[in-house]
Formats: C-alpha cells, sequence, structure tokens
C-alpha cells in the first residue's frame, strides 16, 4: 500500500488526488490521507503529494468536463468536512465520477458514492442550521459581530448567505474552533481570514453590547411558547444542545442574574 | 378597555407575543427574493427556522399582534372583549424597530403581524397597512412578512396590504358555519371567505397578466382591477365615527417605480382542532376544497388550549389534542404531496384517524391488494403510496433504478424506512422477509412500532419506568379484535 498524505485544504486534497491517480499504481493499491491525522500504517510507503498550481487546475478541469458543477460543489462540501478520512473518500468519489459523469450523483447504491452524499449531507446541514442559529451581536463601530463553533468548517458557506442578506452592514463569522474568520465590509466583498491567536474574540466579546434589544429577543422567546404543550425533546431534536451556548436567547441575563428559562429547563 | 400609555417596550413585546402565540402560521417559506441594494434583508424559498420554542415550535417570524384589544368576543380566543387581560398596543415605529433590529442580528427571518379588531376592521387594517408601508419604505426592510386580513375591512385596503406583504392569511378558525356561529357570534363564515377569494384573485390575475397575452383584468371584472389604481379612499373609524381619507401611493409600485408583486408566498389559513365537535373527516374535507378552490399555499391545524373558562368550549382532560394534530398534519402533507385525496384517508362511516396508525399505513393496509409493489418498476406515483417511503426518497429511487438493479439496502441508503416498507415492496420479485402478507399481522407489526411514537406525542410529559423488555410493544398487547378493529378503523 502506498499512502499519499495532502495538506486539509481543498486544494491539497485535489493535489493529492492527481498525485495518487497518476502514480499508476492502481487504486487498490494506494490511499489519501490527510497529513498528521491518524496512526501510521505499517508495510505502508508514505509520500507527501506536493501542492502545485498545475496539478489543482487539471484535475478541477477534469471534474468540471466530466462530471459537471454539481460533482464539484458536492467534492468542495465535502473537503470542508472534519473527518479524517475525507481525503480518501473523495478520491474513491471521483473514481467513479469522472468515469460515469454527471449521472453519478443519483447512483447512492454505489459505497463511494454514498459515503461521499453523507459526507456532503452532514456539512450542509451544519451549514444550513448555523445560518439559522449564528446570532450577530452588536460590537463598536456599527459591526455585526457573529462566533459559532462549527465541527466542519463551514463559515465559508455561510458567508455568500449574509452577504446578500446583510448586504449594508460591517459584519464578522467567527469560527471559535478554528480562528478563522469571514469578513464582509458594508457594500463590498467578503473575504476569509486565518487569525494568529485569541485576540480578535476577546475583542469582538468585549465590545459587544449585552443590551436592549438583546434583552428584547429573550422576553419575546419566553413568551412566545405555549406553556400546555411544552416538549423539550421536540425542541432539542430541532435545535441541538452543542448551539446553544452561542445562542442569545440561552445565554444569561447579566454577569451573575438568574439563568435564562431555555437552559434551565 | 384600557390602554397604558407608560407601559415599555419590554412589557408590550410580552404581553402582544403573549396575545399572537395561539396562531400557528411561522412559516417563512414561499417567497424567493434576493437583496436589492439600499435594502435590508432577502428571502429563501424554502424558509429559515431561527429558533425553536420550548414548546419545540419554530420561531421563524416575530410573531406579534399590533394590538390586543378586540372589539369582537370569540370564546376561544385568550383577547376576547369579556377577558380581563393587560392590553396594549405598539405603534408602527416600534414594530418597524423591532423588525429590524431582531433582523439584522439574525433572531428572525421577518415579521408576522397580526391584531385584535380595533374599533373596526378598517381602522385595523388602515393600521397594519401604515405599519407594512413605513418598513417597507422608511426602513427599508426586504425580509419576510405575513399578515393578517382582518375579515370585513375594505378590499382597498386588503389589496394594498397584499402588495407589501409576502404571505397573507385568513383565519377560518372553525371548520362549519355552525361551530362558528357558536362560539364566535362576531364572524360569519362568507366574512371570512370574501377577503380569501379576494386575495386568491388577486395572486391569480397577476400570474394571467404575467402571461404574454394578459387580460386579467376582463375575466375578473367583479374583482379589483389589480396593479395600476391609485388614489383616495375613505376610511372611516368605526368606534369614533371619525372619517379620515388616505391617499393610496399607486399599487405595487415602489419609491423607484419596481413593482411588488401581489403576495408572492400565497395565503394560509389555520383551523382550531378539538373545540367544537367536528370530525377528522370534515376537517380535512374543508382543508381538500380550501386547496382546490383557493389555491391555498397551507392549512394549519391548530391543537385546542382551553385558555378561558367558558361553559361552551369542551373540557379536554388530557391537554390539547396533539395527536390529533399530528394526524391531521400527516394527512395534509398526503393531500398536497403524495396525491392523496380526502375520501381515500376518511369516509363517512370512518370519519376519524385510526390512533394506533399514521394515515399512510392506515390506507395501505386497507388496500392490500395494491400491495407489494415491484420497487424496479413501479412508477413514481405508486412509489409515493408505500409507507415508509417519502418524497425524497422516492425521487431518489427512481434517479437511481436508471443504473442499477435496487436492493433492500440500497433502499436503505435512499432514506427509505424499511422497517415500514419491507411489507409493501419487492426488489427483484423478492420480499425483504418471509412474512405472510396477512393484514392482521402486518397491523400487528406497524402497530408496535407506532406505539411508541404516539405515546411520546400523547404523554409527553411523563416519563416511562425503564423496561427489561419492549414496553414499547408489549403494553400494547392488542387482543385479536382490537387488531382487527385498528385495521378497519373501528376506534
Amino acid at each position: 500500500m502506498t499512502i499519499f498524505t495532502c495538506s486539509d485544504t481543498f486544494e491539497g486534497i485535489l493535489c493529492g488526488v492527481y498525485d495518487a491517480w497518476m502514480s499508476r499504481l492502481g487504486h487498490d493499491n494506494v490511499c489519501l490521507e490527510i497529513e498528521n491525522t491518524g496512526n501510521l500504517r505499517m508495510f505502508s510507503e508514505y509520500r507527501r503529494a506536493e501542492e502545485t498550481e498545475d496539478k489543482f487546475r487539471k484535475v478541477t478541469d477534469a471534474i468540471l468536463r466530466k462530471a459537471g458543477q454539481q460533482v464539484y460543489e458536492q467534492v468542495y462540501c465535502a473537503s470542508l468536512s472534519c473527518q479524517p478520512e475525507k481525503a480518501d473518500m473523495i478520491y474513491r468519489y471521483l473514481i467513479y465520477a469522472l468515469h460515469f459523469g454527471r449521472g453519478v450523483t443519483d447512483m447512492l447504491q454505489i459505497p463511494a458514492v454514498y459515503e461521499l452524499f453523507r459526507l456532503k449531507r452532514r456539512v450542509c446541514n451544519e451549514t444550513m442550521h448555523l445560518i439559522e442559529f449564528i446570532r450577530f451581536s452588536q460590537a463598536g463601530k456599527g459591526i455585526l459581530a457573529g462566533i459559532v463553533n462549527p465541527e466542519n468548517d463551514v463559515i465559508v458557506m455561510m458567508a455568500p448567505h449574509f452577504a446578500d442578506r446583510l448586504r449594508g452592514e460591517n459584519w464578522v463569522i467567527y469560527d471559535d474552533r478554528r480562528r478563522k474568520a469571514a469578513v464582509h465590509q458594508a457594500m463590498g466583498q467578503w473575504l476569509m481570514i486565518q487569525l494568529p491567536d485569541d485576540t480578535w474574540k476577546e475583542r469582538l466579546v468585549k465590545s459587544s453590547d449585552q443590551e436592549t434589544f438583546e434583552e428584547l429577543w429573550r422576553t419575546f422567546y419566553k413568551h412566545i411558547a405555549i406553556e400546555e404543550r411544552r416538549n423539550p425533546l421536540c425542541q432539542r431534536s430541532h435545535l441541538p444542545l452543542k448551539y446553544r451556548p452561542y445562542m442569545t436567547e440561552f445565554q444569561q441575563q447579566a454577569p451573575g442574574a438568574a439563568r435564562e428559562d431555555g437552559l434551565r429547563k | 378597555m384600557l390602554i397604558q400609555e407608560s407601559m415599555d417596550l419590554k412589557e408590550k413585546l410580552g404581553i402582544l407575543a403573549d396575545a399572537a402565540k395561539y396562531d400557528v402560521a411561522c412559516t417563512s417559506s414561499g417567497s424567493d427574493r434576493p437583496n436589492r441594494p439600499g435594502t435590508l434583508g432577502n428571502t429563501v424559498a424554502a424558509g429559515l427556522c431561527h429558533s425553536f420554542a420550548a414548546d419545540g415550535r419554530c420561531i421563524s417570524l416575530l410573531k406579534i399582534l399590533f394590538t390586543n384589544q378586540c372589539v369582537y368576543d370569540c370564546r376561544y380566543c385568550i383577547n376576547r372583549r369579556s377577558n380581563d387581560v393587560p392590553r396594549a398596543a405598539f405603534t408602527p415605529e416600534e414594530v418597524c424597530r423591532l423588525t429590524i433590529e431582531f433582523y439584522r442580528r439574525n433572531y428572525i427571518e421577518g415579521l408576522f403581524l397580526s391584531s385584535g379588531v380595533l374599533y373596526s376592521p378598517d381602522y385595523t387594517m388602515d393600521l397594519l397597512y401604515q405599519t407594512l408601508w413605513k418598513l417597507r419604505y422608511e426602513y427599508r426592510f426586504n425580509g419576510y412578512i405575513h399578515v393578517k386580513a382582518i375579515p370585513g375591512a375594505d378590499p382597498v385596503l386588503i389589496e394594498q396590504v397584499g402588495f407589501l406583504a409576502d404571505r397573507m392569511s385568513v383565519n377560518l378558525e372553525l371548520p362549519t358555519a355552525e361551530g362558528l356561529r357558536n362560539l364566535a357570534p362576531s364572524k360569519t363564515r362568507t366574512r371570512i371567505l370574501t377577503p380569501m377569494r379576494q386575495i386568491q384573485r388577486g395572486i391569480r390575475s397577476q400570474q394571467i397578466q404575467l402571461l404574454p397575452r394578459g387580460g386579467g383584468e376582463t375575466i375578473f371584472q367583479d374583482s379589483i382591477a389589480y396593479g395600476g389604481r391609485s388614489g383616495q379612499r375613505q376610511v372611516v373609524y368605526g368606534g369614533e365615527g371619525q372619517i379620515r381619507t388616505r391617499d393610496f401611493r399607486s399599487p405595487g409600485s415602489g419609491r423607484n417605480g419596481s413593482r411588488r408583486r401581489f403576495v408572492p408566498a400565497g395565503q394560509s389559513t389555520q383551523m382550531i382542532v378539538g373545540a367544537t365537535p367536528e370530525n377528522d373527516f370534515q376537517m380535512l374535507s374543508v382543508a381538500e376544497a380550501l386547496y382546490r378552490n383557493y389555491d391555498l399555499k397551507r392549512v394549519f391545524y391548530s391543537a385546542f388550549v382551553r385558555v378561558n373558562d367558558d361553559s361552551r368550549l369542551p373540557v379536554l382532560p388530557g391537554g390539547p389534542p396533539l395527536l390529533r394534530e399530528h394526524r391531521l398534519y400527516q394527512a395534509d402533507w398526503l393531500l398536497r404531496f403524495y396525491g392523496f385525496q380526502a375520501g381515500e384517508l376518511l369516509t363517512e362511516e370512518k370519519p376519524n384517524f385510526n390512533v394506533f396508525l399514521d394515515p399512510k399505513c392506515d390506507w395501505a393496509l386497507r388496500h392490500m391488494e395494491l400491495f407489494p409493489v415491484e420497487v424496479q418498476t413501479a412508477d413514481y406515483n405508486t412509489l409515493l403510496r408505500v409507507p415508509g417511503v417519502g418524497v425524497r426518497s422516492a425521487r431518489r429511487i427512481a434517479a437511481a433504478r436508471r443504473s442499477a438493479r435496487l436492493d433492500f439496502p440500497d433502499l436503505k441508503k435512499m432514506g427509505v424506512v424499511l422497517k415500514r416498507a419491507c411489507y409493501f415492496i419487492t426488489c427483484s420479485g423478492r420480499l425483504m422477509y418471509p412474512v405472510k402478507l396477512d393484514q392482521d399481522f402486518i397491523t400487528g407489526q406497524l402497530v408496535g412500532e407506532e406505539k411508541r411514537k404516539t405515546w411520546d406525542i400523547g404523554d409527553r410529559n411523563s416519563y416511562r419506568q425503564l423496561s427489561m423488555f419492549d414496553d414499547g410493544f408489549l403494553a400494547a398487547a392488542p387482543t385479536e379484535e382490537d387488531v382487527r378493529s385498528a385495521a378497519l378503523g373501528q376506534m
């Protein structure tokens, strides 16, 4: 077995796919891994896939030409997943995708296709959840700041939605887990930033006001529930607990004050 | 009736959210509109749910009443005239600020504005119109707005509001005219259906105008000619007899000359379940008629919550009839997406849903002659009727079987619930298990599985004793007779 390692980026994985494929060792004899994940395996040779612009372009061209836009988008989504096995899954999927063409997305009976479909679905579901559940707060100087803690690297998928919706606002979506941020300037473009340390988060938290409208929202949230229909199980299945620490309606009113209803229930 | 002037915004919001929460519609779907520079917000076709309240219902819109003062005395309603509850009213300004500030922080998808009837329907509708106009043109809000049409309001006002909102709704409340007479003496069936018809015509005539040949106005001569009328209109303040004239800007045209669409997300309504003795068949037939004759997008069902102590209201010891509401929603989906008709699911002789089985299983068990169907060859509409197969999985099956011969594990990957489907489908002519296709046997199997789910809905707030055995199956212990009556629906 020859194991190709690549960096944990979309570009890195596609370059890894190129190297593994073009090594001509046969699909069954190669494997693609994200570097520095998992354990080393015995009786196998490790090769690092070098990232070059050229390889990346060749692979994307091939995907777009033979399998179409939809497959390309699926692969991109899957590359944002937090699962370390994703590189190999993408490789196995592309073997089928480049063979069958655009119809491959319907062939869920093929295990490699199904695995990628699940990977993509997880990423898309989390994106959708966070688009719904992210809470912005007014940080100083007319900036809206939202902090999230996603399992998969999805803020890049969330940004276009808010770039359209909050076009006239300056906003920051900060990924608490990866120290990454999507930053948008009013009426302008958005871009991704990788941050070296936690200073950004501290600044966003500090300057955010715990003010009137947050308090009003908590009031509304408390009053809108019908007591006779209380159903925490249903609430939990729609709004998993992992999102709640970052949501205004579940946060404490003020330091030291009684905890908001939502969490105690 | 007293409005406390000194009330702060927080108190008002509490009162008016409390007053609005019994309205169930809280969807933000049906409208797909990108942002326009200079405005705030957009809408997403599928709708977004921004939070879930402690009762598990989604919070998508800022659902509030403009005021909870009301001249009516509907018996089921918390805001009826004779109730001694704190009353409050927003100003248009306050509603706009709340909506905008909540929207910017991504708390909500838009505004759901309803109101008690203050002085007269016209006066109230005019207040809603002013609020929406302010929100759309002064605050440049481009998100979702759901607004109630007040029955009895001037058609011109309703038309004007329709051009500002995404969705409008008029609540039918009770499925029969008799129930309405009994519990809501000041509302009549015709008064509710008139605005519904008007909105439907507005949407339809607009659709016709969008066609190349046009000519919508000649077809609907009796309705208001949509798009193009402006002028003055008298609005009568019913309570105080004042008359005010209001200048309407040309409907359907924004400030910069762009045309607005009339109620782009369609209209919806809601019915209360369990306040009057109507059976499920009546409810479902009314819903079907509304979908068919009034082009409604959604009919919502609201389990009756006894908020008023009134002799004409039923006492429901088990709390709100949640399981019945659940069954109605299941059937509603079958009507809208699965090609079923009300008459197939229920009949005069068997007017209520089976408590133990969902409507689709119930139907399938009564039509065992149609099953099992072969997954590889059955057409899409037949697949949709198989219990355990939904719209998505049917589509996936239809797409995947073009390139391969499907087997049961493959179906599982496509999202089919094999626990239910396995009795009704074959793969390559083979059943999943070698079972006898006997109605009683299958009923027993399905009832056991469904039992646990309905228990969770019906008895949410109690806990079940942990058992070494699967009591979800055992406690049912259906006798032969139970099984048969469940299958035949003689409850």
